[in-house]
């Protein structure tokens, strides 16, 4: 039977050789640009691959009626062959559901090629973005129209982002962050106005993630992309796509990172050294400036020898020589307080990861530990993070992904009492250089000058504090998304997504018996008892706690079709509905008499019930809200070249003491791309290899839930007379019943150009964005009852270019040199906006809504005073320029005062960006990034107040440089005294007219050097024997330098607007990252 | 699906309400009778009746509360207390509230409702009395129809940019708000515990001092001789365990609504000596009133929490009913009122005197109509001394010349001084800077 076969094979086989005739096919493959070199034809049993080309060529017997075409990420075509034929240029069609170009959206994965909106992706690794603890880190001067602003130096401190400008004033301008789909609550930056704020150890659920677990960073800045997930993306959205395991061998990566953070140098504060500050003092005290007279060590000295009235007369030569040489002795000590408060620092991140997979299951597993300590002693933050990942396919239709993300981060801080006072870096710029904290026996000396108070017996010693408190913050966090995905056939499928989020922390500030935050309380807590006044709270320590738990949970569920009409025409549409609920609860106790030892605390006896009252022990709070969202999105693309597209989503949320009509508000997008690259008349031009154009307009609106039509009031429990306890309604908001949703509009154009085998890619977008009835915080006439109040106060529109321009300068075999910059100009105006009758700050209609007014001065009159310019050209005293009265307050008008401030310039960026240059010569690879700034102004605090300047304080040299009799060309006022001029003394000193001053606005332009990377890779050969599949080794500076406009008397650009924050720390890196 | 995403959304958030019931719009008045402010009490410090001095005045008092007592209102220290301003607004707007909304209340008799409205009014007239009486010149110290008051509110609306009303206005307006008050309120008086709350007779008593104010002796001394008629109980203070008249449960009280002398103010200084020494022998208040400590230092007993809440009590309606009668040229009558109070004041000794010397009784009934002025002046301020009085008397009666002394450096508040009257402020002014134009 077998040989009949065989036979019968061999015979047919002959036959079939006998009477064909070979014949050639050849062509070109591509997909619907690029040719494809690799491709696989087949013929029969015939393989061949295109050339570099993408040309093949094979020879086939005529009886081959149809050939095939396959590629890796595309779809497999088979040719049909015709008769008379040679020549077959196939055209391949991605299969992006495997692999290809696609966008992440959080909600969809886009195909580029149809994706209508302005969207940069941005892939996370050190040769990109330099070594970086956080990733908001990251994303500085790497994204055009994405500015972020490091807020402080300090461990953990998050860093502000704004894309494409400001849109609103008093909602979150901060974007949206979106974890694999799932969008991320608590990651809006509270305002850092004062100094109390800059002490509280904050951190957002971003910083709970390792951006070694991080693929790439999606941000999306156009309504076509953000308007999908409605009122929340106002401000632009960031999407972090996590890693995940690839099909393959198990792979393990090991990295780790050693960093050396020097300590900074306060030179550049230039403050007053010992002898300067004495010299100050002695003149001050000959002089009629009497403000905190008796403060100072000299006052002191010399009062205490009972000589301050013959000093008076007599000047130096009157003293004794006892008080002669004890201020001498002051000259002579120089303490460094930069020297003992800050400290270099050395700090380690190790990350591990395991990945893996084969086609039905992929694997992701990675464990992580930070330790970061500030330059500020006592300051650090540590972070232990763990991520499981998991994808599992179910034959064709059904597939399941599971991720969790688990972070736990201390922070330690200094502890500070209630006025921020003993924040170390303020204290370093306050302290007298004479002053010695320490006695010779090594017991704490205590400082009573920088109280800022007229008179003080405080004890307070700075060592003394750190030594005995404690601020210590602790994040967990678990953050778990599910999803699944159900195909059902090839156009349609569902998708489900479950996310949850947890974010707890407790914060303990802890202040010891022997602190002076301790000593300041227990004086406020001072009660008049019959046998005579003492404070009321127990001796010992002060442990104050809070913890709060935030839960989020995440629902979403789309039904997405797909089909191609006749080769041509192919529609997308989506159709989706999400729930959210967040919860958030917060307690906060304390317990006094604590003792941290015994962990032991004692009861307070509060002396009456308002004293009680005023010292609460137990605090809860809770809130709880729901969104449900509808939303719907599609697609048509016509032959490749040209798609529409449009989204549609309505919010809803609970909204207590909103009409329900306002319940759900529509937001919708409507856009389009042409790929011109893709016309007959363009593909001639061969050195074009890419030519884009978008278009998008979308509507976008967020609605203020704290202010509402109606009186809304919270209860709580009172007791007026002894005994009857009684339930009130407190009201302290203002309701306003003509509130309506503010909405932004937007549109975006842009164009993206690839040329020269890429080499130069150009991607340029215009946009404007208008934002209509913005609602904003004004302040009311005190006589409403309320201090404020939200009110639809403005129109504001962002207008602006964002340019990004990759190009391959360089590309040897051994030496490439590639150049990104990347540029965001964007222009705010406020179009119109409602002054306040009783505003007496101008209004900023026509100037962006960062503008900065103040007083145009023109230096000093003759007795020191300063001289304001009037619209008209005169040079008038404050008395003049105000019509002060008798009380030192202005009898012009609201409208009247408005008008004498001039427009000095914004606070924000007009200019952004980043310049990233990237060298690579056989295994080494330099990468230099500078981000910048330009086009903004600052306004600085005044280096000293001139009636209010405290003389027990340190300050900087500007006060040498004030008038004075014997100075009088002088750039700075002259101290003054109330008797003088009472009704400018007064204005000074009450009002804010002095830092209202043209010279307290300063540019600020900067470029930094935020990293510079050396890294060299090990050649293959020697990876094979050491069985890694790669292995690096990368030193990198990061902030080794800044190009600024001047920032004299201050440590960094950044940070001049608010001089008592941590300054921005520079730092050295050693990295190693392994695979194997 | 809509009606079960509206249930989803339903969520009322733990604690917030706007109010429906009769029972949550007295919540909001009550919060409102909780938070007033004790500047009648910081007032204390700018008139005569305490002493600062570095034994008894600690630091932070001193930051807080020198630069009042010293008049010093040029050059504060930015530690100063302030006197309020907007939390006497925002019991007006509550009241304002109320009053528009007396309609709409829902869960309550119209007695409660009534009753509610009433003291609403009474919010909102004594408010605007403490207003004018701190930041505008005293009635009978200018003109008023074309002097300077303070802004009127008499509307619940953040929208307008409100403007000063003359004193007259002012006044003129609290006059026809106790009026209304007076005509919505059904309560007479207010169990104690309650009696906070505005009545009627407390209605009447506080539209006696405002008369008093305004130098109207006639209408003064009919307000206050019908609410002595009802109710004139006094307490014998030469009685052992004698309970404190400014007290809240002392039979004297119509009104334990402030507490004046809270326990922040009440240790900052101590006692004036003079005004301590002016009391005479067998005077029951000196004992009731003061606790010497040290040869050198008196502290004060009245105040320091929320058993001294007291407004207006009935010694002071004797003393405004003795004062008005004797303006309208009826001494007969003004001496009747003062003895009536100050039998319960001194000793039987004192007052009615022995063979030794002449009781004090008979000196008063002998006395000239300016003696007889000055002596009730004069037992004003011994009466009522520490109740936050005492600087509103000071700015009514003359404005005399002050001299203070604190470590040998000497201040003075020169006869008829513009520092009588306080500043806006300003905050005030920097959230409204056309309340210092006033062009009638």
């Amino acid at each position: 039977m077998r040989q009949i076969i065989t036979i019968t094979t061999v015979f047919l086989f002959c036959c079939l050789s006998a009477n064909s005739q070979t014949r050639n096919i050849n062509g070109t493959v591509s997909d619907d640009g690029d040719v494809l070199v690799g491709a696989i034809v087949t013929a029969g049993n015939l393989n061949v691959i295109t050339d570099i080309d993408g040309h093949y060529s094979m020879e086939i017997t005529d009886t081959i009626s149809s050939f095939s075409v396959s590629y890796m990420g595309y779809k497999t075509r088979t040719v049909r062959i015709k008769d008379n034929l040679e020549t077959y240029n196939v055209q391949l069609e991605s299969d992006n559901r495997q692999l290809g170009e696609v966008v992440v959206t959080g909600y969809q994965k886009i195909d580029r090629r149809k994706l209508t909106a302005s969207v940069s992706t941005l892939e996370i690794n050190e040769d990109n973005t330099g070594s970086v603890i956080n990733i908001d880190q990251a994303l500085n001067g790497q994204v055009a129209g994405l500015s972020s602003v490091t807020t402080s130096g300090a461990p953990g401190a998050p860093a502000k982002i704004r894309i494409r400008g400001t849109a609103s004033i008093n909602g979150t301008q901060d974007p949206l962050w979106v974890l694999d789909g799932m969008p991320l609550e608590g990651t809006d930056i509270p305002a850092i106005d004062d100094l109390k704020d800059i002490d509280d150890i904050y951190q957002t659920s971003i910083a709970g993630i390792s951006p070694s677990d991080i693929e790439t960073v999606t941000v999306l800045k156009d309504a076509a992309a953000t308007a999908i997930y409605g009122a929340r993306a106002a401000n632009g959205v960031i999407v972090i796509t996590t890693k995940k395991g690839v099909e393959g061998k198990n792979r393990v990566r090991f990295s780790t990172k050693l960093t050396y953070n020097p300590k900074m140098s306060i030179s550049r504060l230039n403050l007053l050294n010992s002898n300067e500050k004495t010299a100050l003092e002695l003149d001050l005290l000959a002089s009629d400036y009497n403000f905190r007279s008796k403060k100072g060590a000299v006052s002191q000295i010399i009062s205490s020898y009972g000589e301050t009235e013959s000093y008076k007369s007599g000047g130096w030569e009157a003293l004794s020589d006892n008080a002669k040489a004890d201020i001498n002795e002051l000259r002579g000590t120089d303490t460094d307080w930069n020297d003992i408060l800050f400290r270099s620092v050395f700090n380690q991140e190790y990350d591990i990861s395991l990945s893996g997979g084969n086609q039905n299951a992929h694997y992701y597993t990675s464990f992580g530990y930070t330790n970061e300590q500030g330059n500020v002693k006592g300051v650090g933050n540590r972070r232990l993070n763990l991520s499981v990942k998991g994808d599992y396919q179910f034959g064709d239709i059904f597939k399941i992904g599971v991720s969790v993300f688990a972070s736990e981060r201390n922070q330690d801080s200094y502890a500070t009492d209630y006025n921020g006072f003993t924040n170390p870096v303020y204290y370093s710029r306050l302290a007298n250089p004479y002053f010695e904290p320490f006695g010779e026996d090594g017991t704490y000396n205590y400082d009573t000058n920088v109280q800022g108070k007229e008179d003080s017996e405080l004890d307070f010693n700075i060592f003394e504090e750190r030594e005995n408190s404690h601020n210590r913050r602790n994040d967990r966090q678990l953050m778990a998304i599910a999803d699944a995905e159900l195909k059902l056939g090839q156009q349609f499928r569902i998708t489900s997504q479950f996310g949850m989020q947890y974010d707890s922390y407790s914060q303990t500030r802890y202040t010891g018996e022997n602190t002076y935050a301790t000593r300041k309380e227990k004086l406020f807590a001072t009660y008049a008892y019959p046998d005579g006044k003492r404070t009321f709270l127990p001796e010992g320590g002060i442990d104050k706690t809070t913890s709060e738990n935030g839960k989020q949970w995440t629902w979403k569920t789309m039904a997405e079709y797909e089909n191609t009409f006749k080769g041509i025409h192919q529609l997308e549409l989506m159709l989706g509905n999400e729930l959210r609920h967040t919860e958030n609860s917060s307690v906060y106790s304390v317990a006094y008499g604590y003792d941290d030892r015994t962990m032991t605390s004692q009861p307070v006896i509060f002396p009456s019930e308002t004293s009680a009252q005023s010292y609460p022990l137990h605090k809860e709070s809770h809130t709880e809200n729901a969104f449900v969202s509808w939303f719907a999105n599609g697609s048509y693309t016509l032959l490749y070249r040209y798609t529409l597209g449009g989204s549609i989503r309505f919010d809803g949320a609970d909204m207590f003491g909103v009409a329900k009509e306002h319940r759900y508000a529509p937001l919708y997008s409507v856009s389009g791309l042409w790929r011109i690259d893709k016309e007959r008349f363009i593909q001639p031009a061969k050195w074009i290899n890419g030519f884009s154009l978008r278009a998008s307009y979308g509507l976008q609106g967020n609605i203020d839930k704290n202010t509402s039509p109606y009186l809304i009031g919270t209860f709580d429990k009172v007791t007026i007379l002894p005994g009857n306890v009684e339930t009130v309604i407190s009201t302290e908001n203002a309701p306003n019943p003509s509130l309506c949703w503010e909405k932004t509009s937007n549109v975006n154009i842009g164009t993206n150009l690839s040329v020269f085998d890429n080499a130069v890619n150009i991607d340029v977008n215009w946009y404007y964005r208008k934002g209509a009835e913005l609602i904003a915080l004004q302040m009311l006439p005190l006589e409403t009852g309320f201090s404020s109040t939200s009110i639809n106060w403005a129109n504001m529109e962002n207008r602006g270019w964002e340019i990004a321009l990759g190009t391959r300068n360089i590309s040897r075999k051994k030496f490439t040199w590639t150049t990104n910059l990347n540029i965001g100009i964007n222009h705010n105006k406020v179009l119109q906006e409602t002054v306040a009758e009783n505003s007496t700050y101008p209004s900023r209609q026509g100037y962006p809504v960062g503008a900065i007014f103040a007083y145009r001065t023109a230096g000093l009159d003759e007795s020191g005073y300063p001289l304001f310019l009037t619209s008209d050209g005169q040079e008038v005293s404050a008395t003049e320029l105000l019509q002060l009265n008798n009380a030192g307050a202005s009898t012009l008008t609201a409208a009247e005062q408005r008008d004498l401030y001039s427009y000095m310039g914004t606070t924000d960026p007009v200019v952004s960006g980043g310049f990233i240059n990237n060298f690579k010569l056989g295994q080494w690879q330099l990468n230099m990034i500078w981000t910048f700034n330009l086009g903004m102004k600052v306004r600085v605090q005044p280096s000293y107040s001139p009636t209010s300047y405290d003389r027990g304080m340190n300050v900087n040299r500007d006060i040498l440089k004030r008038w004075t009799p014997d100075n009088t060309d002088a750039a700075y006022p002259t101290l003054m005294v109330s008797s003088d001029r009472p009704k400018e003394y007064i204005q000074y000193s009450e009002y804010n007219l002095y830092s209202m001053l043209d010279m307290w606005v300063k540019d600020c332009n900067y470029a930094r050097l935020t990293s510079l990377r050396l890294s060299y890779s090990l050649p293959d050969t020697l990876l094979r024997k050491l069985r890694m599949t790669d292995a690096s080794l990368s030193v990198e500076a990061r902030n080794l330098c800044a190009l600024s406009s001047s920032y004299e008397n201050f440590l960094d650009p950044e940070t001049m607007g608010n001089p008592y924050a941590q300054p921005i720390p520079q730092s050295f890196i050693f990295g190693i990252n392994i695979g194997f | 699906m809509v009606t079960s995403c509206d249930k989803f959304l339903d969520i009322t958030p733990t604690g917030k309400v706007i109010a429906h019931t009769g029972e949550e719009f007295r919540a909001l008045l009550t919060y409102e009778y909780k938070y007033i402010p004790e500047d009648r009490g910081l007032a204390s410090f700018r008139s005569d009746e305490f002493q600062f001095d570095r034994s008894s005045t600690s630091s932070e008092d001193y930051a807080s509360f020198f630069d009042i007592w010293a008049w010093n209102d040029t050059a504060q220290q930015s530690t100063t207390t302030q006197f309020g301003w907007r939390r006497y607004y925002h019991a007006i707007y509550i009241s304002n509230y109320i009053i528009e909304h007396q309609n709409e209340i829902t869960d309550a008799t119209k007695n409660e409702i009534s009753q509610l409205v009433g003291e609403s009014y009474m919010m909102r007239a004594y408010m605007h009395f403490l207003l004018v009486n701190l930041y505008a010149d005293a009635y009978t110290a200018c003109n008023p129809q074309n002097t300077r008051g303070i802004p009127l509110q008499l509307k619940a609306d953040v929208k307008t940019v409100p403007s000063c009303s003359s004193i007259d206005s002012v006044y003129q307006s609290i006059l026809s708000d106790i009026d209304s008050a007076i005509q919505n309120m059904n309560v007479s008086s207010w169990d104690l515990g309650l009696n906070y709350r505005f009545s009627i007779r407390s209605a009447k008593a506080i539209r006696a001092r405002v008369l008093l104010y305004m130098g109207n002796w006639k209408d003064a001394l009919a307000q206050s001789a019908e609410v002595l008629e009802e109710y004139g109980t006094l307490v014998d203070l030469t009685q052992k365990n004698a309970v404190i008249p400014c007290r809240y449960d002392s039979p004297e009280n119509i009104l334990a609504l402030e507490q004046v002398m809270t326990n922040l103010y009440k240790g900052a200084g101590q006692p004036s000596k003079e005004l301590v020494k002016s009391y005479r022998d067998g005077d029951g208040r000196k004992s009731n009133y003061y606790k010497q400590i040290t040869s050198s230092s008196t502290t004060l007993l009245k105040g320091g929490s929320n058993e001294f809440c007291c407004s207006i009590r009935t010694a002071e309606l004797y003393l405004i009913a003795a004062e008005s009668a004797l303006e309208t040229g009826d001494t007969a009558r003004s001496v009747s009122y003062l003895c009536s109070l100050l039998q319960m004041r001194y000793s039987e000794k004192a007052w009615k005197g022995d063979k030794n010397k002449e009781g004090y009784e008979s000196e008063i009934r002998r006395m000239s109509v300016q003696e007889l002025r000055n002596t009730i002046y004069e037992e004003r301020r011994k009466e009522l001394a520490f109740e936050g009085l005492r600087w509103f008397d000071l700015r009514r009666c003359g404005r005399p010349e002050l001299t203070k002394t604190y470590q040998n450096e000497s201040f003075t508040l020169y006869n008829k001084d513009s520092r009588y009257t306080i500043g806006f402020p300003p905050e005030v002014i920097q959230a409204n800077p056309g309340l210092t134009k006033w062009n009638q």
